[in-house]
């Protein structure tokens, strides 16, 4: 879906979610199959986002404006599939840091370390996206935070 | 096709067996001759060949994926650092397989620099093509610089043969009009799907060596390198070959079969009748384990610190002593396989499912 659908269907359930006065809620409708398309869409996009981030695309890096890596190497050189990532054993104490760590922590760790790239701020669109890759890379492992 | 070096006489009986244990000795520090000061801790995978001649060994180093200097000495560091390593060995050893994958990219500039580093050995050398060294140019340059493959030469009772597993990939370019870099590019990604099932013999070499093994005794060993692994291990990533069912008819019927294989960036082990397949180190950087199909007979190697570029890397030593075989792991660090699940290879994936990549999914035939 085109950022431009996706922005009017939020602006739309956003609006519908205000009552005058009131707070914004959800839930408030059943979910119908277009809406949830949209929101599937909204996802995936970003997921392949990630994927071309995590995979050393330039276009890709430009549009976000990061340098993830200055070696040549990209995060899917040691991680195909995402694997070796295990996203679903954060947070833990990441042993390279010596330090309590998030996915984003450990990301960042990867982009300035191994890659010798620049870090990127922790909400930044890119690091949502390469989170968002790498989470649906391994969707059904099982969670296991903090485990080693 | 290909190319015949010398002959040798037929051996007799052959006895096998394996076992994989730490070398002590190397640990305590007595050290192969020559690198004894380079830190290594030998394993030996060890495969008894009763009747073989004399004793000899010989090196394999592969996957080096060379970038410029003027992009990444890293790479360039590894392998300076395992050709020397060749080198210091002098005539212990007979000969070098190289096994592909010098280049990342299959550049000019990444071969020829390969080639200039290759010059420290001195030592007869023999190579295989990798992907990564093929799809900018076709082998063009990889064919100059190093020879075409395949080929098979004997040595000191043992047939060795060299195939090409790398550049008899279905056309995934044409129809996409894909320039050369971009074909380079599809086929430089282990986990990329639009380069598909690539890894594979031929019908034309598959030929080639059934006339090839013909006048070989049954008895007598063969050993066969390529870079991708003559068996399924993992297809989505390429760890296999993709016809080697048909190569491992052929190979069947000989009594001693070893598969030295690169690309896999591991330690990794298999038998399958009367064969043997071994995976190697890469100089470069190490893969992880396959989320399936790693055999129950592979040691895993032990998690590696992602910090450490010289980390789980490293090549490989096979040496005839008398009727014995050794393969060693050169691998620069204190230990190579994992003692304990929490530092193993594979044992860290026990809650680990994947899908392959979203963004190039597609066919292009």
């Amino acid at each position: 879906m085109k950022k431009a659908n996706v922005l009017k269907l939020g602006v739309a359930a956003v609006a519908a979610l205000f009552v005058a006065g009131q707070p914004a809620v959800a839930h408030k409708e059943p979910h119908d199959a277009a809406t949830l398309k949209a929101f599937e869409e909204a996802f995936m996009e970003q997921v392949i986002i990630g994927d071309n981030l995590f995979h050393g695309d330039p276009d890709a890096e430009k549009k976000m404006n990061v340098s993830l890596s200055k070696t040549g190497m990209a995060c899917a050189m040691c991680h195909p599939f995402a694997s070796d990532v295990h996203p679903h054993e954060f947070p833990k104490f990441q042993e390279q840091m010596s330090a309590f760590a998030t996915l984003r922590d450990m990301i960042n760790w990867c982009i300035e370390k191994p890659n010798e790239g620049v870090k990127i701020d922790s909400d930044s669109p890119a690091m949502k996206a390469l989170e968002a890759y790498i989470y649906w890379s391994n969707k059904g492992s099982q969670l296991d935070p903090g485990r080693h | 096709m290909g190319k015949e070096k010398e002959e040798s006489p037929q051996g007799a009986s052959v006895s096998l067996t394996r076992r994989t244990f730490l070398n002590k000795s190397l640990a305590a520090g007595a050290g192969v001759a020559g690198a004894g000061a380079l830190n290594f801790f030998d394993t030996f995978t060890t495969i008894g060949v009763a009747h073989a001649q004399q004793s000899f060994s010989f090196a394999w180093v592969s996957d080096t994926h060379l970038y410029p200097k003027t992009l990444n000495t890293r790479f360039v560091d590894k392998a300076t650092r395992a050709f020397k390593e060749v080198a210091a060995m002098g005539q212990k050893l007979d000969f070098m397989i190289f096994g592909g994958d010098l280049a990342q990219l299959g550049d000019p500039v990444e071969l020829q620099l390969g080639n200039d580093l290759l010059k420290e050995i001195k030592i007869k050398k023999h190579f295989i093509p990798g992907e990564h060294d093929w799809y900018l140019d076709m082998g063009a340059l990889w064919n100059k610089l190093f020879g075409a493959s395949p080929w098979r030469f004997d040595h000191k009772g043992v047939r060795f043969i060299g195939l090409d597993t790398v550049g008899n990939a279905p056309d995934y370019w044409s129809a996409k009009k894909m320039s050369p870099k971009d074909r380079m590019g599809a086929m430089s990604a282990l986990d990329g799907s639009l380069a598909g099932p690539w890894a594979g013999i031929g019908h034309k070499q598959l030929q080639w060596l059934q006339t090839a093994v013909s006048d070989w005794s049954k008895a007598n060993p063969l050993i066969v390198f390529t870079h991708t692994p003559l068996w399924e291990c993992y297809a989505p990533w390429n760890f296999w070959t993709r016809d080697w069912r048909e190569a491992q008819e052929i190979l069947q019927p000989f009594k001693n079969v070893t598969n030295i294989h690169g690309h896999v960036h591991q330690p990794l082990y298999n038998e399958m009748g009367n064969m043997r397949f071994i995976g190697q180190l890469a100089t470069s950087w190490p893969w992880p384990y396959a989320p399936t199909g790693v055999p129950p007979l592979t040691k895993a190697m032990i998690r590696v610190d992602p910090g450490d570029p010289f980390d789980g890397v490293g090549w490989g030593q096979i040496g005839w002593t008398g009727n014995r075989v050794d393969h060693q792991y050169k691998m620069w660090r204190k230990q190579v396989y994992a003692t304990a699940e929490v530092d193993s290879g594979t044992g860290d994936n026990r809650n680990q499912v994947l899908q392959p990549r979203i963004a190039d999914r597609g066919w292009p035939y």
